[in-house]
């Protein structure tokens, strides 16, 4: 175990050090932490080192390290890097705004007094609370008392990371394989498993190594388990899989008991269904969606190879249609193509009713969902909305001509201006929103000024006449082409430019490339270089740049991030360009202000 | 921008509330005689315009600006062509939307 003892006069020295320059070494100081308190977003808390206390602070990055548990309150951490200033106001106090430190040891029992006697903590880096360690304690009592003692069970929407001795009683509703992994730290094996009380809420549950191995066993799919000693902590929103803020680990210590004899009422699976008609909103979007609808069509399976490792992978198609009178085609992979897939194909005929659990929505065909590991199909429900779709198509449905979803609605690729008017936001609800197409890029559509055109920018590249890529100037005369491999005499300008783009909420940058910018300019890329190097009084180029400002488009736009010096920077980029309809947009004004009408 | 007789929004029904006041409306031209022009207001009734008679060439739609003088009829003062391609359905809720909830944004 490292040193945990404070650095005798490290408050001293780090008052007496503070000219230090950045080059020099800091000498290594460890502190206790005591009065650790929160202030907006940040920590500040006194350093103590058992004979004086100074004020300090630390960045709003280290927050997360003190949420898990890793800085607690009475630890200690050793200071990295740290700056002295004054006190704003009492000017003989200072105060040391810390940069970079780690922690060291997790809470001692107390603070440090000037005695000099250090107390060891009793173990390392376990997010523990004063009721933990009191239940530890406990737990050497007899198993008896012990099981009376933990045995009330707790419901898990109850559970936080500061409430010590809890008891929860849940079924395993998924089970994740067991995975190896190699990084940093060295190596490892982790594994996860969804568990959902008997009030229906759930949260994940990940065990690492030593605990993985023990309870990978012992967990099976569908049973039932006391578990106690689990610790918990918030959610990595990146990874979240339930409806939790959040997740849990359990590690050896941790106690997962299978409550045989008793049986527990298993919530039933909780859908949240989306009528076929409303996907359109979904699209591309992280959020995962239920459907219920009536099986129109079954698909053979089909073998589609996977793109990242060339595995084949068994896929199979269905047609739902609901009340909406749309139809939606929806992929099952895997085991559910082989395994309900089939059973579906041998009860096409009937037009059973199915409800899927957990969709990821995508834009091909317009509209298409598809099925993930989570996903969970049941056919013919036993509820209320099952039975009113099988009555519906009994009566009607199966004879009305139904329209796909999809086909309403262009695929990004596709210009048309029917999708200027589906997704439409205002440029503030994109700007205020950084984190927008974090995964995959987010498509809408958006009605806006074009306000400024930097006349000094790169505004066009040297392309290809063949192939539209980008080509590199020869040797001699001429332009060679990497892809067509082939030179040509001449080039074609292709516009890649940067425009400012407003609205009444706010503005943006968008991106556009060759064919949209040619619709906002009003000319080509050669034309407006033409213009450009024209002599004469009237600068025909400036000319054309200000006929386009305040311009007004529909555009269709995609939002992603991109990093630029490690800096994430959204990006849009026009897909689409088209005039505006005043007809067609003041009937959408009319519809947004009835919907924000006060009075009845 | 003169703002020293402000004309209110009408249609065919709201034209009795402005009787003595100037109004605005759109009309689409279903008649004409000597003096007077017959036109059909964006809710299907019908208006009879007295006076000036708007110089050709005309478009589907016009707005005339006048003093309305009965509850179905404009003693015009100023006539505007609004193309072909106006949507009457618009201005009609328009007109709804200036003298009912919004009326203190406008007159």
């Amino acid at each position: 175990m490292e040193n945990s003892a404070v650095t005798q006069d490290g408050i001293a020295t780090v008052l007496s050090n503070q000219s230090l320059d950045s080059s020099s070494v800091r000498p290594q100081i460890v502190v206790q932490v005591v009065d650790l308190k929160a202030v907006g977003n940040r920590y500040t808390f006194s350093a103590n080192d058992g004979k004086t206390k100074m004020k300090a602070m630390l960045p709003a990055t280290l927050t997360s390290d003190i949420v898990s548990g890793k800085i607690q309150n009475l630890g200690l951490i050793r200071l990295l890097d740290y700056t002295i200033n004054d006190i704003p106001g009492k000017s003989e106090e200072k105060y040391m705004l810390i940069t970079k430190c780690e922690a060291v040891a997790s809470a001692l029992d107390s603070e440090i007094k000037s005695t000099g006697i250090v107390l060891k903590p009793k173990q390392e880096f376990v997010a523990r609370s004063a009721s933990q360690i009191i239940n530890e304690q406990r737990g050497n009592a007899a198993p008896a008392a012990r099981m009376a003692m933990t045995r009330r069970v707790h419901p898990l929407v109850s559970l936080n990371p500061y409430q010590g001795s809890w008891t929860i009683k849940v079924r395993v509703t998924n089970k994740g394989v067991m995975r190896t992994y190699n990084n940093a730290r060295g190596e490892g094996c982790v594994f996860n498993v969804e568990l959902t009380d008997e009030e229906g809420t759930q949260i994940q549950a990940t065990m690492f190594n030593a605990a993985a191995k023990k309870f990978y066993d012992r967990f099976e799919m569908g049973k039932v388990y006391y578990i106690s000693r689990g610790s918990l902590k918030l959610a990595n929103k990146q990874f979240k899989t339930v409806q939790n803020d959040y997740e849990m680990t359990l590690n050896e210590n941790s106690e997962v008991e299978e409550a045989s004899n008793e049986e527990m009422f298993t919530p039933e699976i909780k859908f949240n269904f989306v009528p076929i008609d409303e996907l359109g909103t979904y699209v591309n979007q992280k959020d995962l969606i239920d459907v219920i609808g009536v099986v129109q069509s079954v698909s053979p399976t089909m073998s589609i190879r996977r793109r990242n490792d060339n595995e084949m992978i068994p896929k199979r198609d269905i047609t739902l249609a609901d009340e909406t009178k749309k139809t939606v085609v929806v992929s099952l992979w895997n085991d559910l193509a082989t395994g309900i897939g089939q059973e579906l194909l041998d009860m096409a005929d009937d037009h059973p009713v199915i409800a899927i659990k957990s969709l990821k929505v995508g834009d091909f065909q317009g509209v298409s969902l598809s099925t993930i590991s989570r996903s969970n199909v049941v056919i013919n429900p036993d509820s209320p909305e099952a039975t009113k779709l099988k009555s519906w198509y009994d009566s009607e449905g199966k004879e009305t001509s139904m329209s796909a979803i999809g086909s309403g609605m262009s695929s990004p690729a596709n210009n048309g201006s029917r999708s200027m008017y589906s997704d439409r936001v205002s440029l503030s609800h994109i700007i205020s929103n950084p984190s927008l197409g974090e995964e995959k890029p987010v498509f809408f559509s958006t009605r806006a000024y074009i306000s400024f055109i930097k006349p000094d920018q790169t505004m066009w590249y040297r392309a290809c006449k063949t192939c539209n890529k980008k080509v590199t100037e020869a040797m001699d005369s001429g332009y060679w082409c990497e892809g067509c491999q082939k030179k040509d005499q001449e080039c074609s300008l292709r516009y890649i430019m940067a425009v400012k783009v407003s609205d009444s909420t706010g503005e943006a940058w968008f991106s556009a490339f060759n064919d949209e910018a040619e619709k906002i300019i009003g000319c080509t890329a050669d034309e407006l270089d033409k213009l450009k190097s024209e002599e004469g009084e009237v600068n025909e180029f400036q000319t054309k740049l200000k006929e386009t400002t305040w311009s007004s488009h529909l555009f269709r736009i995609s939002v992603s991030q991109q990093e630029y010096n490690s800096e994430k920077r959204q990006r849009i980029t026009v897909r689409g360009v088209c005039p505006i309809d005043f007809a067609a947009e003041t009937r959408l004004l009319l519809q947004d202000i009835s919907k924000n009408k006060t009075s009845p | 921008m003169d703002t020293s007789s402000p004309s209110a929004f009408v249609n065919g029904a709201l034209l009795r509330r402005y009787i003595g006041q100037k109004v605005r409306t759109v009309i689409q031209v279903i008649g004409s005689d000597t003096g007077s022009v017959v036109g059909k207001s964006t809710d299907d009734l019908q208006i009879v315009v007295r006076g000036p008679s708007p110089t050709p060439p005309l478009t589907t739609y016009l707005e005339v600006i006048g003093i309305a003088e009965s509850d179905n009829s404009i003693r015009a003062e100023t006539w505007t062509n609004f193309g072909n391609t106006f949507d009457p359905q618009n201005y009609n809720e328009l007109c709804k939307l200036a003298n009912g909830e919004f009326k203190h944004l406008f007159i």
